[in-house]
């Protein structure tokens, strides 16, 4: 038995282990991810057997605010990448900077998709419109909580700015960030 | 250089999130508009997955399962829009 094999056994997380930050952290990505894509997956297929449907709703949707929201977002991405860069240096202060960088620009998103929701609502159309807003309202809701949910992981990891905190509360950022990647040209921009 | 790698990442971000914008209005074709559409998300996927989760140094497993998650998910939008515009 290799001494990479011991540890392994001691940590209980074995192959895990390779990836930055928690490995618990990795056990949410990869069911968030499974789930978001089988989410993902069903909102395709309905628009498929409902094409004019969902060419509807779209069209009322605003992809110009949603185009914002990614830019907004990757760069929170990035501010929360360099964070990483700076705690893994040692640089504690300039790592809770980015860190705040990053939250600040998660708190843009959720005001922006606010905003777009508001808009939304104001033309009449809300949960129960039509099975695309269903959708659109469920995934970008519960990416929306995401976002929340990942603006408190940065808050809870940024005061001590320790490069293994830094790596696990930002690895669930990216996710986040890989998340609205996929979803935004999908919801806002694919046409069936 | 990390940061230097980073800063690239990001700006290919930006610039794909813009040029996506500008793919509905350009390209009056929707299965190329599309395929352009996801082929943009996918590489803007691979950026974060390999510069921003840092899976550039993990191992391949990982790395692979996660990139498989990002191009199974818009392979599958595209071949769904395509068999709706073609049948």
């Amino acid at each position: 038995m290799s001494a990479t094999d011991c540890e392994q056994q001691e940590t209980g997380w074995g192959i895990l282990e390779d990836l930055p930050g928690d490995p618990m952290i990795w056990v949410l990505i990869f069911s968030e991810l499974a789930a978001f894509g089988l989410f993902l997956g069903a909102f395709v297929v309905a628009r498929a057997l409902q094409p004019a449907v969902f060419a509807a709703g779209q069209a009322t949707l605003d992809p110009h605010l949603a185009g914002i929201n990614t830019i907004v977002l990757v760069t929170s991405g990035w501010a929360a990448a360099r964070a990483t860069a700076s705690a893994r240096a040692g640089e504690r202060a300039r790592a809770r900077s980015w860190l705040f960088g990053a939250m600040a620009l998660g708190g843009v998103f959720i005001a922006v998709k606010l905003y777009e929701y508001a808009g939304e609502i104001a033309s009449g159309n809300g949960l129960e419109t039509s099975p695309f807003f269903t959708l659109y309202f469920l995934l970008t809701g519960f990416h929306l909580l995401h976002v929340g949910l990942g603006i408190v992981i940065l808050a809870v990891v940024s005061p001590g700015g320790r490069a293994a905190s830094v790596e696990t509360g930002t690895a669930f950022w990216h996710m986040v960030d890989l998340l609205w990647v996929v979803m935004f040209p999908i919801i806002y921009l694919v046409h069936a | 250089m990390i940061q230097d790698r980073l800063d690239i990442a990001w700006i290919i971000l930006i610039g794909l999130a813009l040029a996506m914008l500008l793919v509905p209005p350009l390209v009056p074709r929707p299965l190329l508009a599309n395929a352009l559409l996801l082929t943009f998300a996918a590489i803007k996927g691979r950026r974060i997955v390999l510069d921003f989760l840092d899976l550039r140094s993990a191992p391949a497993l990982w790395r692979g399962l996660v990139s498989a998650w990002v191009v199974t998910v818009v392979l599958f939008a595209w071949l769904a829009s395509a068999i709706v515009a073609l049948i």
